[in-house]
């Protein structure tokens, strides 16, 4: 490959924070990048938070000016509702088909009004929400996702089951609504890869002590981060199912770390982040952390957790037996470590789960040959060394798809990436 | 020349026509000032409303554009374009958002109306100020100065080596390798951390594209982003080196803080008592004691506490790898004393991401201690050490040892403050040197063109000390591209040579050290390849001497003072 920037083209997998940035920084060299995402909107898991430790920035706003930047990169195809189906070749020379699915709207001619969302007869719950608000069969995840264009479901849409629908075209003043629209395969050619797929979050009903699911007022951390949100189902007030702001709440750290066994390293900051959010928006609730290790890393992170600790937010060090329902709240029966057993009373639970790679891990490992850890995390070349060399020359990783990790620390892989691939042609 | 400016309404569909009664619009504006003409269109930013805009530029001899639409942050950069393909320089263009800011959010149509022609009579009063400006761009030079040679200065020179890109590494010391060098193993394969070293300083070796100074200091760095100017001096013949670079990347390291000034631990009094680096030093085979793990009395240890978190409190900050090599210790000690008894005292093990509980769950099972300690207290007696100990819930214990390692905080090396002061980077609370963004810009200082790599910026381990190496690599060879110009901030500080008093307030305020003082002629210059147009300057200014190009008094003021009228 070579380094004058004009030749190279590389195939970013994911379109959260890591991808973004590769992609922008390999587009300003010069090369070009299409960069695919599997969602109908583009920004990762970053997107989904109100705000990110330990300044509070608002997420949205922090990474909009970069959402912005790439749409208008020239050097830069984003591919959404698409998947990598093979990929062959070698370092300079893969060839990667890539499957993208219609949206049935078009790109160019929608301009993000929403008009389309009203008449559209069809609820159903909103997996970007975490299924607590409901959406419709023509949607965008949430007001500020990019980009703002809806996309069509075609498992729920009533026109794609055979009725006779065509309430959202019609209310269309832009004729963006294409019912006609077909999934395309593309076939490209690139030098390079990076794969930037990002995490998802243990399944908490695998822990049943914890009662999630099964009683009511128990949140993951990952709904809470939307509950928060201002644009989300609550537009960020925290109440409980009653309709009621929550009086005391507990947040239980390391759920699913023994089964996983490993740490998730960013629970414990992003537990201390919410107790500091709920603090900030009800003053006089009382938050109780239970954790068995705090793991806040690094020069930055003990200043944020000393100040919510000034706060007024308990730490108790502490194994976690049960959770019951106790009258309209919870009883949450715990241990300490001297072994003497404590029950705690809160109106809302938290759980932090650990962090797990994308669904789709095993299946984007075996098309690109690469391998995969005990965890089922991307494996790197050089484990302890570096980060983000696979064992197939021209294949890269960042972020959490190889490992739990911080957004600061997701960054610098993903700018490693472009570090190792435009040093490639020596 | 006479101003002629067009004004171009969009109804976005029925987005801001159904809210806004742009005929009404159209009749207010069309008597002001300098307004040649005033049109709505269905949809500008469509192909069709590009042309028809280019072609209204071109037939209406216009020297100024003004467009209501939506959001600048949608549309600006396709209309800017609109004005390059019709010959107008697109500074002379302004947007007024009459979407987002007037027909989604004011409900009422009578009301929106009158709003939307306050906000475009602001944008026609201020456009008519606006200058043309016109993009500059600077020759760069390719080549990196890296300034420390251990594991992450090494790695980011081998990775920004090529045949067009020379790198210079500087190393104050006589031999590369830093820290990883004295370290006989590395978590978690128990590698040898000298030969990795050796491994990597063969690549340098190799590569006519690399020149290393040992035994060097940088002394001096000036200039900007593409072109600073590097002088270095070889400390043992005084030798002079000066060469430009493009980029600069700091790799200066950590030091361990020093436990002495910590009495409670008996560092520096009691004979077996070591920091954890000492007790690296104990296993290198070509070491003081040839790789033997010792006691003062030249006996092997029977029992050894390893205690963690040591001026953590002082220092405010958890220093990220202690757990893991406090863990690697306890294994070193157990492979070459196989009978010693190891406790490992602790307040929370930090041991995060997806490879490091199997390593401490295997270094348990060799029959390692972990005891809960918040404080920690050595003293020695005639019949050998003691570490006593507290828990946070206060129950105590002890231990009787033969030997202590310390586990101190890591804290920025000596050369940390030089460097911030000789490149004007900000030192953080810590004391590391600071961010560009915490969360965004992980390896960039605020000086643009100049990373900070490694341990420099904070604790951490020699996996993301690499990738720091590589991160800052990723960002100089984007924008450093041989051959290539870099362009400048258009938008950026200007202060004039009449009004400026020498006060220096705007150089105090800068975060981009992009204002220097002119001693002869008394007064603040603007370095227009660093400044970034943020305008601090020119809101600190007492005298009105330092403006923002296009962010003019005069703008600013006819803006305000038509959106009031």
């Amino acid at each position: 490959m070579e380094n004058n920037g004009n030749s190279t083209s590389v195939l970013v997998i994911g379109a959260g924070i890591a991808g973004i940035e590769s992609s922008l920084l390999l587009a300003n060299s010069g090369a070009k990048v299409y960069l695919v995402e599997k969602a109908s909107y583009f920004g990762g898991n970053v997107i989904k938070w109100e705000e990110v430790f330990p300044n509070m920035e608002c997420a949205t706003c922090m990474i909009a000016p970069k959402q912005q930047e790439l749409l208008q990169n020239e050097n830069i195809k984003l591919l959404m509702l698409s998947q990598v189906e093979a990929v062959q070749g070698s370092v300079g020379d893969f060839t990667a088909k890539v499957k993208k699915k219609a949206r049935y709207v078009d790109l160019e001619n929608c301009i993000g009004c929403n008009e389309c969302f009203e008449p559209c007869p069809v609820e159903v719950d909103n997996e970007f929400e975490e299924r607590l608000s409901k959406r419709k069969a023509i949607y965008v995840p949430c007001a500020g996702a990019l980009p703002n264009v809806p996309v069509i479901d075609t498992d729920n849409c009533l026109r794609f089951k055979g009725e006779d629908c065509q309430l959202c075209q019609e209310a269309c003043m832009f004729e963006a609504i294409d019912y006609t629209q077909q999934d395309e395969e593309l076939e490209l050619k690139v030098g390079a890869i990076v794969v930037a797929t990002g995490f998802k979050t243990f399944d908490l009903t695998q822990t049943p002590q914890y009662g999630y699911k099964k009683l009511n007022n128990v949140y993951s951390i990952v709904e809470v981060e939307r509950i928060c949100a201002s644009n989300g189902p609550t537009e960020g007030q925290i109440v409980l199912q009653n309709g009621e702001a929550p009086k005391s709440v507990a947040i239980i750290h390391c759920i699913g770390r023994e089964e996983k066994g490993y740490c998730s390293s960013v629970c414990c900051m992003a537990s201390i982040k919410q107790a500091h959010f709920l603090k900030n928006k009800l003053p006089e609730i009382k938050v109780s952390q239970l954790y068995s290790d705090l793991c806040i890393p690094g020069r930055i992170y003990q200043r944020f957790y000393e100040e919510v600790k000034g706060s007024g937010v308990d730490f108790i060090r502490a194994t976690v037996n049960e959770v019951t329902q106790q009258g309209a709240g919870l009883a949450i029966k715990y241990k300490t470590e001297d072994g003497k057993g404590n029950t705690l009373n809160v109106d809302m639970l938290i759980l932090a789960p650990a962090i797990e790679p994308e669904t789709d891990s095993s299946k984007l490992a075996e098309i690109l040959a690469i391998p995969q850890d005990e965890h089922g995390f991307f494996s790197e070349k050089e484990p302890d060394l570096d980060s983000v060399d696979t064992s197939r020359e021209g294949i890269f990783i960042a972020g959490c798809a190889q490992s739990p990790k911080d957004v600061p620390d997701t960054v610098a892989e993903a700018e490693a990436t472009v570090g190792r691939i435009l040093s490639l042609s020596r | 020349m006479a101003k002629k400016i067009g004004v171009y309404v969009c109804e976005c569909g029925n987005n801001v026509a159904d809210n806004v009664d742009i005929d009404r619009v159209i009749k207010a504006l069309s008597p002001l000032r300098d307004v040649a003409v005033v049109e709505k269109y269905r949809l500008l930013c469509s192909e069709d409303g590009k042309e028809f805009l280019k072609q209204s530029i071109i037939d209406h001899e216009l020297t100024h554009l003004v467009v209501a639409a939506c959001s600048p942050k949608q549309h600006e950069h396709t209309f800017m374009s609109v004005c390059v393909a019709a010959s107008l320089n697109p500074y002379l263009f302004q947007m007024a958002n009459i979407r987002e800011q007037c027909a989604w959010v004011t409900q009422d149509k009578e009301e929106a109306t009158d709003k939307a022609i306050r906000q475009i009579a602001a944008a026609i009063a201020r456009v008519a100020y606006n200058e043309a400006l016109e993009k500059k761009d600077i020759d760069v030079y390719p080549d990196v100065l890296i300034i420390g040679g251990g594991i992450a200065g090494i790695k980011a020179t081998h990775v920004l080596a090529s045949p067009d890109r020379k790198v210079y590494l500087v190393e104050k010391n006589s031999s590369l390798g830093g820290k990883v060098k004295g370290f006989d193993k590395l978590f978690t394969k128990m590698e040898s951390g000298s030969a990795l070293i050796e491994k990597e300083l063969k690549n340098l070796r190799e590569d006519e594209n690399i020149e290393v100074f040992t035994e060097s200091e940088v002394e001096q760095i000036l200039g900007f982003f593409g072109n600073f100017e590097v002088k270095v001096v070889k400390k043992a013949t005084n030798e002079e080196l000066n060469f430009n670079v493009g980029a600069v990347v700091l790799a200066t390291g950590f030091d361990l803080m020093d436990p002495k000034g910590l009495p409670q631990y008996g560092y520096g009094k009691l004979d077996d008592v070591y920091t954890s680096l000492e007790f690296e030093e104990m296993n290198v085979p070509g070491g003081p004691t040839g790789g033997k793990i010792l006691l003062k009395n030249g006996n092997p240890p029977k029992s050894v506490a390893i205690v963690h978190c040591v001026g953590r409190e002082d220092k405010g900050y958890c220093s990220k790898v202690c757990c893991m090599y406090s863990l690697k210790s306890a294994r070193m000690l157990k492979a070459q004393l196989p009978a010693v008894k190891v406790s490992q005292l602790y307040s929370d093990l930090c041991i995060p991401g997806k490879a490091y509980q199997k390593f401490h769950e295997e270094t348990k099972d060799l029959g390692v201690e972990f005891i809960r300690a918040e404080k920690t207290n050595v003293t020695q007696n005639s019949k050998g050490m003691t570490v006593k100990y507290e828990s946070e819930t206060g129950s105590k214990g002890d231990l009787a040892v033969d030997m202590v390692i310390l586990v101190p905080a890591m804290e920025p090396s000596s050369d940390t403050n030089k460097f911030a002061e000789m490149l004007s980077i900000p030192i953080d609370n810590e004391g590391f040197l600071a961010q560009e963004h915490q969360k965004l810009a992980p390896v960039a200082s605020s000086v643009e063109g100049v990373f900070v790599v490694g341990c420099a910026q904070g604790p951490k381990n020699i996996s993301e000390s690499i990738v720091q190496s590589e991160a800052a690599a990723g960002k100089i060879l984007s924008a450093l591209v041989p051959g290539r110009k870099l362009e400048l901030e258009v938008k950026t500080s200007e202060i004039s040579e009449t009004f400026c008093t020498g006060c220096k307030t705007c150089i105090s305020v800068c975060p981009y050290s992009a204002i220097s003082f002119d001693d002869f002629r008394e007064i603040s210059v603007v370095n227009e390849a660093l400044c970034h147009g943020c305008g601090v300057c020119a809101a600190a200014c007492p005298s009105g001497a330092a403006s923002v190009k296009n962010f003019a008094f005069t703008q600013i003021y006819q803006e305000v003072e038509a959106l009031l009228k």
